[in-house]
Order: C-alpha cells, then sequence, then structure tokens
C-alpha cells in the first residue's frame, strides 16, 4: 500500500509542488488546465455556431463575435472551443503510446544493459535518424488517416525513438545512484526496484516526456491536416487553420481573426506545456533553479 | 605585523547570504603567517578553514564576502590588505604571490586543453611571455614532484590519473614561485598510496623551497607531519593555535582534546571509538559566546555568555578557552 | 601508416561505418514500405493506367516498370537488388507526372535551394543562440535573462511552420514590408541564374523569409540549452582553479566556460538538424519554396511515385550525412574522444 501512495505520490503531488515554486511554471500549469478544461467540458457549455451567415463573413472580433467571423459567418470563438478536443486527444493518445514504448525500452535499455541495451539503442538510431514529418507524410500518403485513434498511432509509433532515448539516458544516470546499489544489494528483486525505486525517481522526468510529446503530436498532427494529407472532418483547430490557409484568410485583413486564433490556441498550448515542463526540469539540475 | 611575517590576518569575518539568513563563516579570525613555516587549520566540515582559505585569495565561492577585518600580506615589503584590493588587482596576485590547491584535482584542468597550454597560459596571464624559460621551468617542476615531464605536459587531463593529476597541479603552482602556498584538503578522494607519496612530496617542498605553506585539513595526522604550527577552528573561530608539538601533546581547548582522542590508535586495541558528542554549530544562528560550549563538558556559565579571546599557554601557545587551566592533561 | 590506421579504427572510421548503414536499412525500408504498404503505388499507378488510358494490363505493368526502373515481373528480392544497383548508379526512376524526367534531375533542382536556406538557419541560429545563451547565464536571474528566457520559451512553442504564416501576415500583409512575390518562391520568375548581384540578391530576398522562420523557431532552443551547459560548466573545478590561476576574465569566459559548454550541445545539434530538414517539407509548403520540403508535398499531392520515394530518400541521406559532419565537428572539439574513447 505505501509503495502505492509513494508512487501516486511522485506522480501528482511532486510535481505540482515543483511547478508552485517557480512562477512561470505555474502560469503555464494553469493555462494548460485552462486550455484542457475549455476543450473538454467547454463544447457542453457553449454551443457550436453552425449557422451559415453570408452577410457576417469575416467579422472582426466584436462583443457579438470575440473572435470574429470566418468565411461563412461562422463564430470562430465557438469553433475554438470545440476544436481542442479533437487535437489534444489524438495528442494524448500519441504521446501515451509513445512513452510507454519509450519508457519500456528506455528503461530496459538502461538498467539491464548489456545485449538488450545495443539491440535497443541501435534500433532507436536507425529510426531515430528518419526525419519524422517526411516519414508522417509518406506513411500518411499510403495509409488513409482517417480515424482520430490510427493517426495517434502513427504518430505514436513515429515518435518514440527520441523519447527512448532521454529515458534511457535518464536511467542510466539513475543506476550509477546508490540507492540502487542498496536494493540490489538488499536482493529486493526485480520487480520492487522498478517499481519502488526507480519509477518514482523518474517520474517527473517521464511527465516531462510525456507533455513534450504531446506538444510534438500536436506539430506533427497539424501540419499534416495543414498539408491536406490527413481527411478529417469536424471541428478541429488543424482543420481551421487548414481551410483559413487555403481560403486565402491571411490576405484579409478583417480574417486575421480566423486564421490566428487556431495558431493562438496552439501556441498557447505548447508553451504552456513547455513552461510547465521547464519548472520540473529543476530538479534534474539544481543549479536551475530559480533563487527567490 | 611582525617583522618576519609574510601575513597577517587582523579580525577576519566572512559571510555568506543564504535563503534562511546571513551565514557567519569566518568570525574574528587573526593569526599571522610567517616566512617559510608551514601552517596547518584544522578543523570539521563547516568550521570555516576552507573559507578561511579562499578569503586569502578572495576567491570565496558563491555569495561570500569579507564582511570586516584585515588580511594583510607583505610581499616585497609593500603591504597590501587583500580584502579591499580591486579584481584586477588580486587577479595578478593569484598564483604568483599566493597559489591555492584545492581539494582533489580530478576536475581541476580544462579537458579540452593540453597540460603545456595551462601552464604556457598560466605563465603569460602573469606577464612571463618567454615559452623558453616556461618550458624549462615546468620541466624543473614536473620532475621535482617525480613525474614524466614530456609525457604529462604533452598529455590532456583525462590522459593522467588522480594522483598524477594532484602532483602536476602542485608542480605548476609553484611556476611563479609564490611566496604562500595554500593546500586545501590537497590528499582527500586520493587513495592511501598516493595521499602517503603526495605528503612526501610536500615535505620535500617545504625544505627545499622558500615558501610559506597553509595547510587546511580535517586530518590532524597529515598535519603532523608538515606542519610548524597547527591552529584548531571551530564554528568560525580559532580555538588554539600553536607548535605542532605543544598542541598534539599538550592540547589545552576541549576540542582540540576531543579531536586528538577521536583518532584510532594502530596500537589501541577494540575498544570503542571516541567521537565529539553533538553536532556542528548552526553558522545562522551561532550559540552564545564560546561556540564550542553546547557540546563542551566543561562548559558553565561564563562559556555561555561571551566568547573568550585567545589567551597565552606557553610561549607561542594561545587557547581561547575560560577552563583550560582546570583541565588536567591526558595520557 | 600505423598512425593512420589507429585513427581510422576509431571515432570517424566508426561513425562513417554507421551513417553508411544507417543509409543502406532506410534505403531498404524506403523500398520494402513502397511495395508492401497497403494502397501499393505501383499496382495504384497500375491501375490508373489501365482505367485512364485503357492499357491492358501487360502495358500498363510495362509502362509502371520503366517508369520505376524495375522489372516488376521478377521476384522481389532481385527487385530489391536491382533497385540497389540503379541507387549506385543514379537511377532513381522517373517521375509519373512530369513524363520521362529523371528524378535524379528534379531533385538536383531542388536540393540546393534546402540546403542552402536549412545551412544557413543553422549557422546563424547556433551561434546567436550559443552568444545569447552565455551572456544571460553570466548575467543570471537579471531582467535581460528574465527577457530573452522568456522571449525564448514563446518562440520554441510556435510551431516552425505557424511561424511561417504568422511572418507572411505580420511583414507582408499587415506592415506590407515585403512584396508577396518576394514571399512566394525560390527566385522571381524569369530569373537568369548567375554570379550576378542581381540574381543573388534575389536568391537572398526570397530566401530571407524561409531563413528567418526557421531561425526565429530554433534559436530559443539553443539560448535556453546554452544557458544550461554554461550554469552547469560554471559550477566546474577547473573554472574555480582557473580563477586562481589569476588568468583574465576573458581567457575564462571562452575557453574554460564556452568551449566546454558547448559540447554538450552537439547531440542536439544532431537531432536539430533532422528536424529542419523535416520541417522544410512544411516551411517551404507556406514559402512556395521550391526545394525538396515543397517537392515533398508536391509529390505526394500529384502521387508522383518515383518522385516521392527519391525526395525522401534524398531528404534522409541529406540528415544523415549532416549528422555525420556534425560528428566529426564534435570528435575535433572534445580530446577525449579522439584519444580512442567510445562514444
Amino acid at each position: 500500500m505505501k509503495k502505492l501512495k509513494n508512487f501516486l505520490w511522485s506522480l501528482f503531488v511532486q510535481p505540482v509542488i515543483l511547478i508552485a515554486q517557480n512562477k512561470t511554471g505555474l502560469v503555464g500549469f494553469i493555462v494548460l488546465l485552462i486550455i484542457i478544461f475549455m476543450s473538454f467540458v467547454g463544447p457542453y457549455i457553449i454551443p457550436l455556431d453552425t449557422k451559415v451567415k453570408l452577410d457576417k463573413i469575416y467579422q472582426p472580433p466584436s462583443w457579438e463575435h470575440i473572435l470574429g467571423t470566418d468565411s461563412e459567418g461562422k463564430d470562430v470563438f465557438s469553433q475554438i472551443v470545440h476544436g481542442g478536443k479533437a487535437v489534444l486527444t489524438v495528442a494524448f493518445l500519441a504521446a501515451l503510446f509513445s512513452t510507454l514504448i519509450a519508457v519500456t525500452l528506455g528503461i530496459t535499455s538502461g538498467f539491464v544493459g548489456g545485449r538488450a541495451d545495443t539491440v535497443i539503442m541501435f534500433i532507436t538510431e536507425v529510426v531515430l535518424t528518419i526525419p519524422q514529418f517526411p516519414l508522417l507524410a509518406v506513411l500518411a500518403a499510403f495509409i488513409r488517416l482517417s480515424s482520430p485513434t490510427l493517426l495517434a498511432f502513427i504518430l505514436g509509433a513515429v515518435s518514440w525513438p527520441a523519447l527512448t532515448r532521454a529515458i534511457r539516458a535518464q536511467a542510466l544516470s539513475l543506476r550509477e545512484r546508490d540507492f540502487i546499489e542498496a536494493a540490489k544489494i538488499l536482493d529486493l528483486g526485480s520487480f520492487h526496484i522498478i517499481f519502488s525505486e526507480i519509477l518514482p525517481n523518474m517520474m517527473s522526468y517521464i511527465t516531462i516526456s510525456f507533455v513534450m510529446a504531446m506538444t510534438g503530436a500536436i506539430y506533427s498532427q497539424v501540419g499534416l491536416i495543414l498539408l491536406g494529407l490527413v481527411p478529417l472532418s469536424g471541428h478541429n483547430w488543424g482543420l481551421m487553420i487548414q481551410l483559413a490557409w487555403t481560403r486565402g484568410a491571411i490576405f484579409f485583413k478583417d480574417s486575421l481573426s480566423y486564421i490566428l486564433s487556431p495558431i493562438l490556441a496552439i501556441v498557447l498550448f505548447q508553451w504552456s506545456s513547455v513552461s510547465f515542463t521547464r519548472s520540473l526540469e529543476g530538479i534534474f539540475n539544481p543549479r536551475l533553479r530559480v533563487r527567490r | 605585523m611582525r617583522e618576519n611575517s609574510i601575513l597577517s590576518v587582523q579580525n577576519l569575518h566572512v559571510i555568506y547570504s543564504a535563503l534562511r539568513g546571513t551565514v557567519k563563516a569566518v568570525r574574528d579570525v587573526s593569526f599571522e603567517l610567517r616566512k617559510r613555516e608551514c601552517l596547518a587549520f584544522i578543523g570539521e566540515s563547516g568550521s570555516g578553514k576552507s573559507t578561511l582559505g579562499t578569503s586569502l585569495i578572495s576567491l570565496i565561492p558563491g555569495t561570500g564576502r569579507v564582511s570586516d577585518g584585515k588580511i594583510i600580506y607583505r610581499g616585497n615589503s609593500k603591504e597590501v590588505n587583500i580584502a579591499k584590493l580591486s579584481e584586477n588587482d588580486v587577479r595578478k596576485l593569484r598564483w604568483k604571490e599566493i597559489a591555492m590547491v584545492f581539494q582533489s584535482a580530478l576536475n581541476s584542468f580544462n579537458p579540452i586543453l593540453k597540460i603545456w597550454n595551462h601552464v604556457l597560459e598560466t605563465a603569460k596571464a602573469h606577464g612571463v611571455n618567454d615559452k623558453n624559460f616556461v618550458r624549462k621551468k615546468s620541466l624543473e617542476l614536473l620532475e621535482l614532484v617525480q613525474l614524466d615531464p614530456e609525457r604529462v605536459l604533452k598529455s590532456f587531463p583525462h590522459e593522467l590519473s588522480g594522483g598524477m593529476k594532484q602532483r602536476t597541479l602542485i608542480a605548476m603552482s609553484l611556476l611563479l614561485d609564490p611566496k604562500i602556498l595554500i593546500l586545501d584538503e590537497p590528499t582527500t578522494a586520493l587513495d592511501i598510496l598516493t595521499q602517503k607519496n603526495i605528503i612526501e612530496l610536500l615535505k620535500k617542498i617545504k625544505s627545499e623551497l622558500e615558501l610559506a605553506m597553509i595547510f587546511i585539513s580535517h586530518d590532524l595526522s597529515i598535519a603532523a607531519e608538515l606542519a610548524d604550527r597547527v591552529a584548531t577552528m571551530y564554528g568560525g573561530k580559532i580555538v588554539e593555535i600553536g607548535p605542532t608539538d605543544s598542541i598534539f601533546y599538550h592540547p589545552k581547548h576541549p576540542y582540540t582534546k576531543g579531536l586528538l582522542k577521536a583518532v584510532p590508535k594502530i596500537s589501541g586495541g577494540f575498544e570503542e571509538l571516541f567521537s565529539i558528542p553533538g553536532e556542528p554549530p548552526d553558522l545562522i544562528n551561532p550559540p552564545s559566546g564560546c561556540p564550542f560550549h553546547p557540546r563542551c563538558q566543561y562548559a558553565d556559565e561564563i562559556c555561555k555568555k561571551e566568547a573568550p579571546q585567545l589567551e597565552r599557554v606557553e610561549e607561542e601557545h594561545y587557547v581561547a578557552c575560560y577552563k583550560w587551566r582546570g583541565i588536567a592533561d591526558e595520557k | 601508416m600505423g598512425w593512420l590506421v589507429k585513427l581510422f579504427r576509431n571515432y570517424v572510421f566508426r561513425r562513417a561505418i554507421r551513417a553508411f548503414i544507417t543509409i543502406l536499412i532506410v534505403v531498404t525500408i524506403t523500398f520494402f514500405i513502397v511495395r508492401l504498404m497497403p494502397g501499393n503505388p505501383i499496382e495504384i499507378y497500375i491501375g490508373q493506367l489501365m482505367s485512364q488510358y485503357g492499357m491492358t494490363f501487360q502495358e500498363a505493368k510495362n509502362a509502371a516498370a520503366a517508369l520505376f526502373s524495375l522489372d516488376l515481373d521478377a521476384p522481389l528480392f532481385s527487385q530489391y537488388l536491382d533497385y540497389m544497383k540503379n541507387l549506385f548508379r543514379g537511377d532513381l526512376g522517373r517521375s509519373f507526372v512530369s513524363q520521362g524526367v529523371e528524378v535524379v534531375d528534379l531533385i538536383a533542382s531542388y536540393l540546393p535551394w534546402t540546403l542552402f536556406s536549412v545551412g544557413i538557419s543553422i549557422l546563424l541560429s547556433f551561434s546567436i543562440g550559443i552568444a545569447l545563451g552565455i551572456v544571460i547565464a553570466y548575467k543570471r536571474g537579471g531582467l535581460l535573462d528574465q527577457i530573452i528566457s522568456g522571449i525564448s520559451t514563446v518562440l520554441t512553442s510556435i510551431p516552425n511552420y505557424l511561424l511561417g504564416i504568422i511572418l507572411l501576415i505580420l511583414l507582408g500583409v499587415q506592415l506590407q514590408l515585403i512584396p508577396v512575390s518576394m514571399m512566394r518562391g525560390t527566385v522571381s520568375p524569369g530569373m537568369k541564374p548567375g554570379f550576378t548581384w542581381k540574381f543573388i540578391s534575389d536568391v537572398f530576398k526570397h530566401a530571407a523569409l524561409p531563413i528567418l522562420t526557421y531561425v526565429l523557431s530554433t534559436v530559443g532552443g539553443w539560448i535556453l540549452s546554452m544557458r544550461g551547459s554554461t550554469l552547469n560548466t560554471l559550477g566546474e573545478d577547473f573554472v574555480t582553479v582557473a580563477k586562481a590561476r589569476g588568468l583574465p576574465e576573458r581567457r575564462i569566459t571562452f575557453t574554460y566556460v564556452g568551449r566546454n559548454a558547448i559540447l554538450p550541445l552537439f547531440t542536439s545539434l544532431t537531432m536539430q538538424i533532422g528536424f529542419m530538414m523535416g520541417g522544410s517539407a512544411l516551411v517551404e509548403f507556406i514559402f512556395v519554396y521550391k526545394g525538396v520540403g515543397w517537392a515533398l508535398w508536391s509529390s505526394i499531392g500529384q502521387r508522383d511515385y518515383p518522385v516521392m520515394q527519391g525526395v525522401f530518400l534524398i531528404i534522409t541521406i541529406a540528415v544523415i550525412v549532416a549528422n555525420f559532419m556534425a560528428d566529426l565537428l564534435y570528435g575535433k572539439l572534445d580530446p577525449r574522444i579522439k584519444a580512442g574513447g567510445s562514444e
């Protein structure tokens, strides 16, 4: 029971404490929560404007339409509220998939070492050398990425190497630490060592890796959508940008809100993720810690 | 300041600014270093000895600074207060007048430069530009420390062992003929055989060169071998100072006695090891009066009220304690 | 002669071999992906030819074979060997869309633009990044540090292609600083290539926005990494000892702190090269900058499989070669590597 408590504490509580110590990290964390709330709960609160109003094309921001209207007169703000869920869900699944692989391979490679390490690292390095986005683009040309799960799977399948390398590096540095030696000497069994000693210490790092994997998945996802390689429909920030782009929204002063709003939403999510993870980095590198 | 003294530290206070408050690392320390003498500072971690060492070349780490007192250095008959020197002047003085060798040279060299480059740039930094002279001198010094000079000079730091690096650093410290050599725990983190070698080397240097040395350590036995005088430090203060023999055979301060007692004897049986009870003081809120009183078996009211000053015990031997007269010598 | 053997037994040789093997593996994977994927492009193309042009299966197959420089009747493995043979000869097949044009020729016209823009960007970004990084590390906690770190974090959060859009909007449409024609393409239409000032300045004007996009989106990362690495290095013993030796501040900053702080950044350099080349697919799309990235999108869109395959290969090979060069550079900078050490 205590092991479970330790594990959960290191997963949820410890990172929060660390974040709170860093101002920017705290702001980032809050913004992140707001975006997540808006994307998953928001759609139930704010209805999507689907009425085409041809007399209200490309209206600039006003009290009625906080972020203006799009090329068909539809409200942009409601689209933003509804557009996050699809993007974030895919990103979450992709990151989950990617992190699971990376943690398994990385920890095995780092702690077990030897043959396993050599083989895993070899495969990792080779896949890592292939530029991710072109690979995704080419795969998208052959595989119809119509379902979000499939998309998430492909994204995860392509991004695990970078994560694996990072986790392995972290595992390697932990391995040298005394408490692992102590646990081994006490013959505490591999399972125990992994879950009670190794994972809690790596949890913050894994959280950082997970969040960064999400940002990477968003980059790739929106990129693929922008290039028109993903036959998605529905409400999606990426799709908004793609539509705005193909409709030439960048060229009209009044339509700026239409294309900039989803961009801003994405940038805010990326920024808050990065800020929040930076405050967690403080534990790995005490010299970077903010002095108050 | 005495006639044959080369360094005079007067009422020195060094503080650090920490999150919790001000750390008073060195409190009202005064002593003089004479030419060609080796003065050892002994104390546990946190006694202030390392801070004292770094303050002598104005290289106190982090937020540390001298808050009061003087560090008077007399080189070539001119006297300067190191604590008040400009950064540029202090830089010129470092290594050339006063050289400091830190604990364990394992990471003291720039990994991307060969040893020869280290030597040459040090010389150049102090205006010595004659490459041939520098080369000759460094070869001599490396021989003095019993290393293969040619090989060491063209090596990168990672190609040398820990012991070799320590010796190289010591050799390099003598490059500009400093008047004072400060060594802070020069043998910690080295294996025992290498330790012995380094000590022998330091003894040799001491006898052959005209140097004054300050030796900082927690290790009494090493101090006994090298030092002419020993000062024990506790809680940022010097609690006892005197010739090595006096300190070792007739220690007067309870802390010094405790230190000596704590050294396990080879000849002894399996009696219980002695250690001084209690913990080192919190230097942000140091104990009132004598810093040692919380751990001292002889302490009473006066010890808690006011810190004792150093008073004379015998020739050259001083102790800062109110109770020393009443304490019998131990065997 | 002996020293030559020793050197090559080491770092350089090993990295070269690894680069070569990786290329072989990637090339092999590419071949099998194209043939074994659902929606096998060759079969699709054959189907297309049959339905669009009314060819018989055999005719269509022959046409496809010609375009891919492959004998489609031979067993898969021998097709693979042919494919490899062709590669070594520089034969990447012929474009579906631009009938009969050699893929190699197409790539040769696209590649230089990407190498040019990405190459300059990496150099600029890295240099500016490490310079600013070390500056703010020294002034840690101060106003400059907070501002630059903050801006850096924001910049790294913007996907490079979105940054490109923002720049387009900001500079081109809103502020009208740059004429629209300069924001698209690699050169103005009708421009004659040559070492004339007119041509060169035109090239730079068109490359300016893509380069600005690449640089702005990556410089933040370099600044923050260098800041961290410098702070680490500042705490090293040899820096303190350097001060004790009375070395001048300038020397310490460059040769003791700077040179050592850069070393860990090289691992990121290899990743960054890959990322930038990969990102070229999007950045070139935004600016219609006709490099290999744009060619990838264009060939995917047109289902021009030989070109797609060739471009993908070239992008990957370029990354592998660039990484190899970065590895070499690192080997030169860190003496611990030269002396026969492991990686």
